[in-house]
């Protein structure tokens, strides 16, 4: 298990992965774009090419990752086994279009509009919580959300939810259009994952965190340690939700349309198959995890056309018996074998091993 | 030559290190009692003998053939019955079914059913029941009665008096002392009355590791022995 | 030192009414459901509800079953046993529809098996090579791959007629309609490409490297079972069918075409259940063994799994959905059909008047009777066998079965292979009655799970139990939406889209889950 021993160390070595990841996602479409004979003017002002393309898809990336950001606090941090988590997400993206379609209200109304439903639907959730535990609460959650997908996808909410089609022309702002302006709703779905991800990962430092990671472990002992988990169980749900939501949310104002696929359960097993691709309960992992997932199913389907779908499942089981816990998770649990072989190649070539603090 | 030896046996379940060096021998037609406190590592004692918790390292070898790398009913069925603490027997099988279940050749329990209901007259009367259906006492009776069935060589036994009526301890102790006459056991036993009285060898576990052994009636006058290792006698 | 208590009678009484109230609320509530139909509905509209539930039930079980057999005894959740179903029909259907594809198939396939059962005498000499746990890996995936490319390369050049997607004649849509019609002709026999000698050779090499791979990962440190002669039979019968099917490989295919559907139809029965235990067994040994340290990797290795079914599945036999001819037995008509009451079951009609209404043979008749003849066979295999016995403690204490000397690992693998040969069963008697499709799988996991969770996780006759319960409120649900439910708050009747009619089921689950977490038939932890 991974430890997040809080560590009084300075704010650039806390920091100092977040910061280069982010300079280096601010940088990556320019480099593209002189990679592919644009000026970094023409980049910035969205002209057609590469570099446009490719911010395109790290756009969907970063709101997959919120997205399974989301699914690691309630599965690899608290442990709760949820099979609807898709809800989460399909409820931030059909309330913000059906706010701004068919109540046409404000964009920075259905913001608020959207959180709220977000909220309620984890208190949907946690309704259920103190009932059933385990696989039970997984097959609650998975029926909770199956009913939603059933209803989005039902012929008496067309005229809201567009039906099996999905829901199309929800009305977005100009200045936050991404055929316009791509190169702002790349930063701005940038800094939603990096806020999320620095919360996130405050909230596992934290000591709400230890109970949360307690209460994966074993819920008996964190109970009988005097933590009421229900509360911890039901804030990881609410903020998971919260995050899931803005995903929908920012799904919804980015792509043209939202077909009912997102409520779908496999929407969840998505969630599920980047958070275990990158390592469950790590956070980063997710991040890589949504990289991974969305660009293997993307150049896959690009290179091998039809027979993409065996390769993917194929790399699955493949990740699966090669990478035991993910590929942040695998990664961590190697680099001290790593730095022992290191040492020893060192002592062979009669260097001193560098001390370790 | 004994029966069964360990030596430096250490034994981790997930990160936790539980034995860190377990020697002890047991003799043919021995009974041996594992003493030591609570969380010593007696229980994880026994099922790293049977490979449920296997050993990191450290060898165990059962009659001179090494234990280790082999899988616990691979061990189980070269001659070692188990029962269990907590009275470890199937709810959703009747006590007939519980003890057949154990045979390890077709015959064994029709070989030695009479053998077990004259030692537990209790579980005759129960033989249709539900595992569900029985008393705490006619649990442990038939979690013993269960090692009987096939040919054992050797009994681990895991606190047959836990739980137990003093009446019961009793006749569980008589039953345990019975069936020792041909099968050698190695009992783990809080009770120190009960142990003294069954064993003739004892080895004491504290934090993991064998600290003292050798013959129970030099021990029951070892009253600093027993202050140390055991708490109040 | 505590003593149990024993409760006097009255308190237990109570206590057993205080624990079951839940339960007797639900079942209440869906026996009042499907009664007040007896009033509500005509008696033939009724009888005919109550018996597309059962089939519906039926179908489910035969999928709920396994899962919940595999789920019990190992804690696996198996969610690609929905494709295994759908790959069962599949299998089915061309056993059934076209014998000669089964045919060449079966020859390439039965060597492959012969190669793979020499498994066991592998492992031991896999053992004392002693390779590093790096070295052994490397090895192994290196035989691997290069088998599993060889294997292939032999496989294309193995004689295989089959149907061709991109020809509409050619579909396997169009080999139904000529089935069902009468007007299907035998097709050309295919020939190899090139020698016959290479082909053969070379798949053998590929799977032998194959299973040494494997072996060489598996069995790096592990002292191997001992190797014994029991072993060699399911070689000899393999190497058996290989020389059978070589020697007379054309004539049993003419002879396969020229027997009755009926007699087909239940060759496609034994081959799908057989083949499905097959399959069942190699999925536990090679891919979830590995991984019963880590349930939820297990998980995803079966979601992966299912994607794979479910494209291959597309791609062989085409995204379209088809139907499934009924064989000869139950699709009589003309003279003295539909047959009358009791004796028309055996008139070999396609339906029957049946107390006011028509009832098809197939859909309602036999799928029922097969259903309840699978569910006495394997209550029985439960209740009365040594296997069952330990199926039933196994599920309550792996550890202690196995510490009592049994090799639970082997159950673990016959209970796989056994759920999955019935969710493949289960496919072909579907086939008739629902027609073919891609994603005729999900459809059937998604009641499977809810049958199982209403009737108890871990609980076999719970899972029965559960799955009669869900195909009987689906199907009155069905028939209630299509005249209109009445609402007390609207004038007009409610009349649901055939698409919600699944959140009923889903309810129940729901509703089941929170009064009753562990099920109707389920035990508190």
């Amino acid at each position: 298990m991974t430890s997040f021993a809080p560590t009084r160390a300075s704010l650039w070595s806390r920091y100092r992965l977040v910061a280069v990841a982010l300079i280096a996602a601010v940088a990556f479409p320019f480099i593209v774009g002189l990679l592919s004979g644009q000026s970094p003017a023409a980049v910035l002002a969205g002209e057609a090419g590469n570099a446009k393309f490719l911010q395109g898809l790290a756009i969907e990336v970063f709101i997959l990752a919120l997205y399974a950001l989301s699914y690691d606090l309630v599965l690899g941090v608290t442990g709760l086994l949820s099979f609807g988590h898709a809800m989460f997400f399909a409820v931030g993206a059909y309330a913000s279009g059906i706010m701004l379609k068919s109540f046409g209200w404000p964009f920075w109304v259905t913001f608020i509009g959207v959180l709220v439903a977000a909220v309620v639907n984890a208190l949907l959730f946690g309704l259920v919580l103190p009932r059933v535990k385990g696989i039970a609460f997984a097959l609650v959650t998975l029926g909770l959300s199956s009913v939603f997908f059933i209803v989005v996808q039902s012929s008496e909410l067309a005229k809201y939810t567009g039906a099996d089609v999905g829901l199309q022309g929800a009305p977005v702002p100009e200045w936050i259009d991404t055929n316009v302006h791509r190169f702002r709703v790349y930063l701005i779905t940038l800094a939603a994952l990096t806020i999320a991800y620095l919360i996130y990962r405050a909230i596992v430092r934290a000591p709400t965190g230890a109970v949360l990671l307690a209460n994966r472990e074993n819920e008996e002992r964190a109970l009988s340690l005097g933590y009421n988990t229900f509360w911890f169980k039901l804030f990881a749900l609410v903020v998971s939700s919260l995050t899931a939501g803005v995903a929908g949310f920012l799904w919804t104002v980015q792509q043209p349309i939202v077909t009912p696929q997102v409520a779908g359960l496999g929407w969840t097993v998505a969630a599920l198959l980047m958070i275990l691709i990158g390592g469950v309960g790590t956070l980063t992992g997710a991040i890589v995890g949504a990289a991974v997932f969305r660009l293997l199913e993307y150049y896959l389907e690009r290179w091998f056309g039809g027979t993409a779908p065996v390769l993917v499942g194929a790399s699955y089981i493949a990740i699966v018996l090669f990478l035991p816990y993910g590929i942040v998770g695998t990664w961590r649990a190697r680099t001290v074998n790593r730095r022992q072989g290191l040492d020893r190649l060192r002592r062979l070539f009669g260097i001193r091993a560098r001390r370790s603090q | 030559m004994a029966l069964l030896s360990l030596s430096e046996v250490n034994t981790f379940i997930d990160q936790y290190h539980i034995l860190e060096g377990v020697d002890l021998a047991v003799g043919e037609g021995e009974i041996v009692a594992l003493l030591g406190r609570n969380g010593a590592g007696k229980t994880t004692t026994l099922k790293t003998i049977l490979g449920l918790t296997p050993a990191a390292s450290g060898t165990i070898e059962f009659r001179g053939q090494s234990l280790t790398n082999r899988r616990p009913y691979e061990i189980a069925a070269g001659g070692i019955g188990y029962v269990p603490e907590h009275r470890a027997i199937f709810r959703d099988l009747t006590v007939e079914e519980n003890l057949r279940i154990a045979e390890r050749e077709k015959g064994d329990y029709a070989k030695r059913k009479d053998m077990i209901l004259s030692l537990f007259p209790d579980l005759a009367r129960l033989i249709e029941l539900p595992g569900t259906k029985l008393s705490g006492g006619q649990q442990q009776m038939l979690a013993v009665g269960r090692a009987l069935v096939p040919d054992n060589d050797l009994l681990l036994i895991d606190e047959p008096s836990e739980g137990l009526a003093p009446i019961l301890i009793q006749q569980m102790m008589e039953a345990i002392k019975e069936l020792s006459s041909d099968t050698t056991v190695l009992l783990v036993e809080q009770n120190f009355i009960v142990a003294s009285r069954l064993a003739s060898t004892y080895v004491i576990i504290e934090e993991g590791k064998s600290v003292h052994a050798g013959a129970m009636a030099d021990l029951v006058d070892d009253d600093e022995t027993i202050m140390r290792f055991l708490g109040a006698a | 030192m505590t003593t149990t208590t024993r409760p006097t009678v009255s308190r237990r009484i109570s206590n057993a009414l205080k624990q079951n109230r839940g339960r007797a609320a639900i079942i209440a509530a869906l026996a009042f459901i499907f009664l007040s139909g007896l009033f509500t509905m005509d008696t033939g509209d009724w009888v005919i509800t109550v018996l597309r539930g059962l089939a519906v039930g039926a179908i489910t079980f035969l999928v709920a079953s396994g899962l919940s057999l595999i789920f019990g005894l190992m804690d696996v959740l198996n969610l690609a046993h929905g494709e295994l179903f759908m790959l069962g029909a599949y299998v089915g259907w061309t056993v059934y529809v076209r014998p000669d594809t089964f045919m060449d198939m079966a020859l390439p396939v039965a060597l492959a098996l012969a190669v793979a059962f020499c498994a066991p005498f592998l492992a031991p000499i896999a053992g004392r090579l002693s390779l590093s746990v790096g070295a052994s890996r490397v090895v192994g995936v290196v035989l691997g791959v290069i088998g599993f490319l060889g294997a292939v390369w032999a496989f294309r050049r193995f004689p295989l007629s089959i149907w061709d997607l991109e020809q509409f004649d050619k579909t396997p849509t169009s080999d139904s309609i000529a089935l069902q019609q009468g007007v299907q002709t035998v097709p050309e026999p295919a020939a190899w490409t090139g020698s016959a000698v290479v082909a053969i050779v070379v798949l053998i090499l590929g799977v032998l490297a194959i299973v040494a791979g494997f072996a060489v990962v598996r069995y790096r440190t592990r002292v191997p079972e001992p190797t014994n002669a029991r072993n060699l039979i399911p070689i000899a019968a393999a190497v058996g069918a290989v020389v059978v099917l070589l020697a007379f490989g054309d004539p049993m295919t003419d002879w396969l075409y020229s027997i009755s559907t009926t007699y087909r139809f239940f060759l496609a029965l034994v081959v799908a259940l057989a083949g499905g235990f097959a399959l069942g067994a190699l999925i536990e040994i090679a891919l979830i063994r590995p991984l019963y340290d880590r349930p939820i990797y297990q998980l995803m290795m079966t979601l992966g799994l299912g994607f794979i079914v479910i494209e291959l599945v597309r791609e062989v036999w085409g995204r379209p959905e088809f139907s499934m001819p009924k064989p000869a037995l139950f699709a009589g008509t003309g003279d003295g059909c539909p047959g009358e009451g009791l004796g028309g079951l055996f008139s070999g009609c396609s339906t029957v008047k049946f107390l006011d209404t028509r009832v098809r043979m197939y859909n309602e008749v036999f799928i029922i009777t097969v259903g309840v003849i699978v569910l006495v066979i394997i209550t029985l295999l439960i209740k009365r066998t040594r296997i069952g016995m330990i199926i039933r403690a196994g599920v309550q204490d792996r550890e202690m079965v196995e510490a009592l000397g049994v090799n639970v690992r082997r159950v673990f693998t016959m209970v796989f292979a056994l759920g999955v040969g019935l969710a493949a069963f289960g496919g072909v008697i579907a086939g008739p009655a629902l027609g073919l499709s891609p994603e005729m799988g999900s459809r059937v996991l998604l009641l499977a799970l809810i049958a199982m969770a209403v009737g108890g996780l871990t609980s076999f006759p719970g899972a029965a139990a559960g799955a009669v319960l869900v195909g009987l409120l689906q199907q009155f649900v069905i028939k209630a939406g299509s005249t209109g439910i009445p609402l007390p708050w609207s004038d007009q009747p409610f009349q649901p889209s055939p698409s919600l009619v699944p959140v009923s089921v889903i309810l129940l689950m729901i509703v089941v889950l929170l009064v009753v977490p562990e099920g109707l038939y389920g035990r508190e932890e």
